[in-house]
């Protein structure tokens, strides 16, 4: 039995747009946006959602850009992080991606495809769709744009609003804050619109 | 009192075949010496019942013993069968008591006081001693008595698969055993049959005094033997750390997948001896003997200790066709290294996890995929250098609290480092470039102007940082935070001990 209602945090019915991506279980949830626009930030909140309940999450990381010490100061817990390192290869990438959310008990499968995202058939679109659902996991693909087209139940743009900078003197030292939004391209859930702005600390 | 239960196994050698050949255990089987020198003529070294039954006997010729059965079916004596099928034995009577003794090939003795209690009376004991051996794929006979030798010889005459004789029964059950089942010298026995004692029963009736006058201890021991009283001490008999399973082939074999169809048979008897004692395997080895006369060794480990023959098969396939042999294979052994595992079950609140039977497959067809120094979880370094992080097998707690709050180094968990007002929720992450490219920067004062041709929107920096000064690894660096004219917001790094600038990574 695959419950498909929006888990907390996620696009709900006439409800506000959330500041954050939350995947849905059992569903392909795309996060796209150029570089520096806060997707990576999503993606790394998200599995640290996953791996504060103590449920398992894997991400396939096509140009090994994944900062663990990142993660683990954001509050991700590596324990219960499957990271697969693709060397470049998005065949490999997508190919990996496949076997995990064929393996039931992953709650989260992240697939970050960094600025080259690969063309995907239609047909490798709708697997990948029916084996996420078999298996009740949530499939997050993060990348330059789409990947599955209208296999994902959720499409979420980042867009970057600003940069805070910070240091004793005028002169800044260091990065201090970067504030995001999001923009709903797709949901089945939620109306499109822009989400309000959201503040990541460096 | 002690009470002794004795595991026989007839024809042991036939019957290892057989347990590798199952299919062979309604044929008359000949076990010869295939390894005779050229020109020697091959002899039949073990016949199993039914070849006994139409006249073939060990030491006949293999011509003679096809002339007396021409339905024989032979096979060569390999070696590796037969010690995997006595290390079976033994394991499968170490399943029903922990002390057990090794008396050869095909004969355990078992040490069966105090399990009255657990199993039954002796009658039930030698039906699970039965059981255990059958389970490994040895027909067994047993025999229970106060003494080794009386429970030997009443295995070894019964007509059903157990035999009990009571307490001071042992003389007279013993009586009409022929002499030769004492296994005594040749001289002794020789000697003992010119007086006329060809029986236990006839040796029993000597005078005791008369036999230790004319020939020694040993006279006096055979005559205990005869009475059924045990002098020798029992030697317990404890498993080896690894245990192996074997298969010679008759034919070479080229293909992973023939050899698959091998490996599993072979898994399978291992798995069965591993369940029997309730051990489950951490880690495999697998040797191929090859064509070449070389071996092909692997060792296999399995991330999570199992039982189950089809996830083991799929390691050992995918970790032969990721370094396959470079000959024919003639020959597979597999050994395990076999460990305890409580049972258990996970709670109630405890959220759904990958099984471990499909995780280490699946980790194994994603090692095969992306190289296994791809695959798992980090590990951070004690270190403030940047991207200090290790790569360890991925192997997720079980536990829904840990119970050791301060975690092992590196590893922190979400409810020891809760979100609080001084360490907001949201951090930002960095996408890292790895390796850390170089690039060219030009600066203003010391504040970079320009990477790689591209405008410096704005910046921040420097950040210090430096570590392991003491040591040849010393690094050194000054951090920058900055946003280049395409709204990328990067951070650069120059080392300060060569000057080169780096771009780290893009926050992103």
């Amino acid at each position: 039995m695959h419950d498909h209602r929006p888990h907390e945090g996620a696009p709900s019915t006439g409800g506000p747009t959330p500041k954050r991506v939350v995947p849905i279980r059992g569903e392909i949830t795309e996060i796209v946006g150029a570089l520096s626009s806060g997707r990576t930030s999503h993606l790394v909140a998200c599995l640290r959602d996953v791996v504060s309940r103590c449920e398992t999450a894997a991400l396939v990381d096509t140009d090994e850009t994944f900062d663990p010490a990142f993660a683990s100061q954001a509050g991700v817990d590596l324990r219960r992080l499957l990271w697969v390192r693709c060397g470049g290869h998005r065949d490999v990438a997508l190919r990996a991606a496949d076997m995990l959310v064929r393996c039931p008990g992953f709650a989260l499968v992240a697939l970050d495809l960094g600025e080259r995202v690969p063309r995907l058939s239609t047909t490798l679109a709708f697997r990948l769709k029916f084996a996420v659902r078999r298996t009740d996991v949530a499939l997050l693909i993060v990348g330059r744009r789409r990947l599955t087209g209208s296999s994902a139940a959720l499409a979420i743009e980042t867009l970057r609003e600003g940069i805070e900078w910070a240091g004793p003197g005028p002169v800044p030292t260091r990065l201090a804050r970067v504030r995001t939004t999001t923009r709903v391209l797709r949901s089945r859930h939620a109306a499109s619109g822009w989400s309000p702005s959201l503040w990541w600390s460096a | 009192m002690s009470r002794f239960g004795c595991v026989l196994v007839e024809h042991f050698d036939a019957a290892a075949v057989e347990r590798c050949e199952p299919a062979l255990r309604e044929s008359p089987l000949a076990i010869i010496n295939a390894s005779a020198p050229t020109g020697k003529i091959k002899t039949v070294l073990e016949a199993n019942a039914e070849a006994r039954e139409q006249g073939v006997r060990p030491g006949m010729t293999e011509t003679e013993a096809r002339a007396r059965c021409p339905m024989l079916v032979t096979r060569p004596w390999v070696e590796e069968y037969v010690v995997a099928a006595r290390d079976a034995l033994l394991e499968a009577a170490l399943a029903v008591s922990p002390r057990i003794e090794d008396g050869g090939a095909g004969l355990v003795y078992v040490d069966t006081v105090g399990l009255e209690r657990l199993i039954g009376d002796p009658a039930s004991i030698g039906r699970r001693l039965v059981h255990q051996a059958r389970a490994v794929g040895l027909p067994a006979r047993v025999g229970l008595a106060v003494s080794r030798t009386a429970a030997r010889v009443a295995a070894a005459r019964a007509t059903g698969a157990v035999t009990v004789i009571p307490p001071g029964r042992e003389r007279a059950a013993l009586a009409r055993a022929p002499l030769a089942a004492l296994d005594l010298t040749p001289d002794l026995a020789a000697t003992l049959a010119r007086w006329g004692a060809r029986t236990l029963g006839e040796l029993a009736a000597l005078p005791r005094d008369g036999l230790a006058m004319r020939l020694g201890p040993a006279g006096l021991r055979a005559h205990d033997l005869a009475l059924g009283l045990d002098r020798d001490p029992f030697r317990p008999w404890t498993p080896p750390p690894f245990w192996e399973e074997a298969q010679g082939l008759e034919w070479e074999i080229d293909s992973i997948g023939a050899l698959a169809l091998v490996l599993e048979t072979v898994l399978e008897r291992l798995g069965q001896r591993l369940a029997a004692v309730a051990l489950t395997a951490d880690a495999l080895e697998v040797r191929l003997g090859l064509a070449s006369g070389g071996y092909h060794a692997r060792a296999v480990s399995l991330a999570y200790p199992m039982g189950e023959v089809k996830p083991m098969l799929t390691l050992l396939v995918l970790d032969l066709e990721a370094h396959p042999p470079q000959a024919p294979v003639t020959r597979v052994a597999v050994s395990a290294h076999p460990i305890r595992t409580s049972a258990g079950q996970g709670g109630l609140w405890q959220p759904p996890a990958p099984v471990p039977r499909d995780l280490v497959s699946m980790l194994a067809r994603l090692a095969a995929l992306v190289g296994a120094e791809n695959l798992g979880s980090p590990v951070l370094g004690d270190s403030h250098r940047p991207d200090d992080f290790t790569m360890l097998a991925f192997s997720p707690p079980v536990e829904l609290e840990p119970s050791d709050h301060r975690g092992p180094r590196g590893w922190r968990s979400p409810r020891q480092n809760p979100a609080t007002p001084d360490e907001p929720e949201h951090r930002l992450a960095l996408r890292r470039t790895r390796p850390a490219s170089r690039v060219d920067v030009e600066t203003a004062g010391e504040r970079p102007a320009r990477v790689d041709a591209r405008h410096v929107v704005a910046c921040a920096g420097p950040w210090r940082a430096s570590g392991e000064w003491w040591d040849a690894e010393a690094w050194a660096r000054d951090e920058w935070d900055v946003v280049l004219g395409d709204g990328a917001l990067c951070r650069l790094a120059r080392d300060r001990l060569t000057g080169h600038w780096y771009l780290d990574g893009v926050y992103d």
